[in-house]
């Protein structure tokens, strides 16, 4: 019979082993003391407590932001913008892309000791650049207007391309490429008809889906002068509109909201059962 | 018979034919579409490649040796403590917030199916659809200029991807040890303590990891609203024209997002092994 009246998982339990309970705690404290130093500093020495004012204060100022509805009809304009925007960069990034996604992917990259690291390379740095920089950066080089935003979402939408083309290139069958080979078929050739009639369905759900991300991403390049609806909100916001800053926020969000559903549509048809859904980023 | 072939055959060239046609005029009034976009957005088409030369030269002489000294100096080092803090304070937050959110609106283990799983499912969306950047201008309005507003744009934007990844692992456990409890009487609560976390926990770590690295990437930029870290010296910079500057402290945040992703991915192969 088994003791059932004591404690008997304790009983040979590695995990219940006095040294490991006090690492186990030991590493927990450390973790909530630093984060109670961390919570100290932001929000009692950064914070300046008495200009927010009481939560009256504050909620008056939320209510502030109720959208005004009269002034719907005019950012619709900008949100087209902002939805074109979207579709060209994501254009764009699906052209410069495929070429990278070649280079980078292990089997098939032409000369793997320079172009594999390449082609890396462009993937990590489109990846780990936020889209408000290369808008920055494009919108000093090329003026304000809605290029610079199309060239930014492009070099952003890139590495995220790249890098599922390029593992969906090194996970294809060999089979169809051994078989061309094997007659002489030159590389392009092989990768044209016996690649990418593999990896296409995949490619065209992640266009869809950064197209959806990219519509997100689009409508805050006009903060900083790229085009697209954000330059309507940060304009509103700079003169104390609040009502209309709310209009613009809820037009956004109609918009994102409606671009989700039709991209989860879309890609459920297109593919049926692969890929599932993801969150927002990448 | 033969009769009946025939029929056949010509009921299908025809639907062939008319369905080619479809595709192909609906690729043509795509392709239209397209064009008159370019037109409408003004994009100076013909000057295109003469632009990017431009870009090259800008880039190369206005921009390139970023400013590294400028942007060591400590002061802004003091802005990278702040923004690292935020992230981890934010993503802690909203992970703890996410962790209800997602239990609430995983349709297999939600406790209150007319009034939690709405409410868990419309706080998923809200989050979701509306940019961080956004919302840390809003807060930053409400709240006043500081980190405290971007923390708080974090712990939404958490809720907003963490969220949602939690709730999908949710939805895809084995339910046998969800009914086994149920069987014996047990309520939602400790159904979801006793069953379903044990079985998502591990994901959930390497979803809580992999959220921290994605929102340090967004956090860089917060301070271009006015809430808080190192994005403020980038607003800064750009609009005194000092662009070395700027690039030196684009490059100190490129630096900082390849860390935490390289620290992302280590972690994630310690603790969550796929």
């Amino acid at each position: 019979m088994a003791d059932i009246s004591g404690n008997y998982s304790a009983q040979g339990n590695p995990l219940r082993e006095r040294s490991v309970i006090l690492k186990r705690y030991g590493w927990n404290a450390l973790a909530g003391i630093l984060l109670a130093a961390m919570a100290y500093h932001i929000f009692v020495v950064e914070t300046d407590w008495a200009r927010m004012g009481g939560l009256a204060d504050i909620l008056s100022t939320t209510a502030e932001f109720l959208p005004n509805l009269a002034f719907f009809p005019i950012i619709l304009e900008p949100l087209f913008e902002t939805l074109l925007i979207a579709f060209w960069g994501t254009t764009l990034a699906t052209v410069i892309a495929m070429p990278v996604a070649y280079i980078a992917a292990r089997n098939v990259t032409p000369f793997y000791p320079i172009t594999y690291p390449l082609g890396r390379t462009i993937i990590v740095m489109s990846r780990s650049v936020h889209e408000l920089i290369f808008a920055l950066i494009f919108v000093s080089a090329l003026g304000l207007g809605p290029l610079p935003g199309i060239v930014a979402l492009g070099c952003r939408s890139i590495g995220f391309l790249a890098k599922t083309t390029s593992e969906a290139i090194e996970n294809v069958d060999r089979k169809p490429i051994e078989a061309m080979e094997a007659t002489g078929t030159n590389p392009i050739s092989v990768f044209l008809f016996g690649i990418f009639p593999q990896v296409y369905p995949v490619v065209v759900g992640n266009v869809i889906f950064q197209l959806d991300i990219n519509l997100r991403r689009a409508a805050i390049l006009g903060m900083v002068g790229a085009g697209g609806i954000g330059y309507v909100f940060s304009e509103q916001m700079q003169a104390y509109n609040w009502n209309n800053a709310g209009t613009v926020v809820l037009g956004i969000a109609l918009m994102v909201i409606v671009g989700e559903i039709v991209s989860n549509r879309i890609r459920t048809r297109l593919i049926s059962g692969a890929g599932g859904s993801r969150a927002g980023g990448d | 018979m033969s009769d009946q072939l025939a029929s056949v055959q010509h009921e299908y060239f025809r639907t062939a034919r008319s369905g080619r046609l479809l595709k192909f005029c609906g690729v043509l009034l795509f392709l239209s579409f397209a064009v008159w976009t370019i037109h409408h957005l003004n994009i100076p088409i013909e000057r295109l490649l003469g632009i990017f030369g431009r870009v090259g030269d800008i880039f190369f002489n206005r921009m390139m040796p970023p400013d590294m000294a400028y942007a060591m100096q400590p002061s802004i080092l003091y802005r990278v403590l702040e923004t690292i803090e935020m992230t981890f304070l934010g993503a802690f937050a909203g992970t703890m917030i996410a962790i209800f959110v997602s239990w609430f609106a995983a349709w297999n283990v939600t406790p209150n199916k007319t009034f939690l799983y709405p409410l868990g499912r419309g706080i998923l969306v809200l989050a979701r659809s509306v940019p961080v950047l956004i919302w840390g201008m809003l807060l930053v309005a409400i709240l006043g200029f500081g980190p405290m507003a971007g923390v708080i744009a974090l712990t939404l934007l958490t809720i907003s991807f963490a969220g949602k990844l939690m709730s999908e692992q949710i939805e895809a456990i084995d339910m046998g040890p969800v009914e086994a409890m149920r069987a014996t009487g047990a309520g939602p609560t400790r159904v979801f303590i006793f069953s379903v976390v044990p079985q998502v926990k591990p994901a959930w770590i390497g979803i809580a990891i992999y959220n921290w690295d994605s929102i340090f990437r967004a956090s860089t930029i917060l301070g271009f609203v006015g809430a808080g870290g190192l994005g403020i010296y980038l607003r800064m910079n750009i609009q005194e024209l000092e662009y070395e500057n700027a690039m030196g402290v684009i490059a100190l945040i490129i630096g900082l997002v390849i860390i935490s992703e390289v620290t992302s991915h280590y972690l994630r192969g310690r603790f969550y092994q796929e």
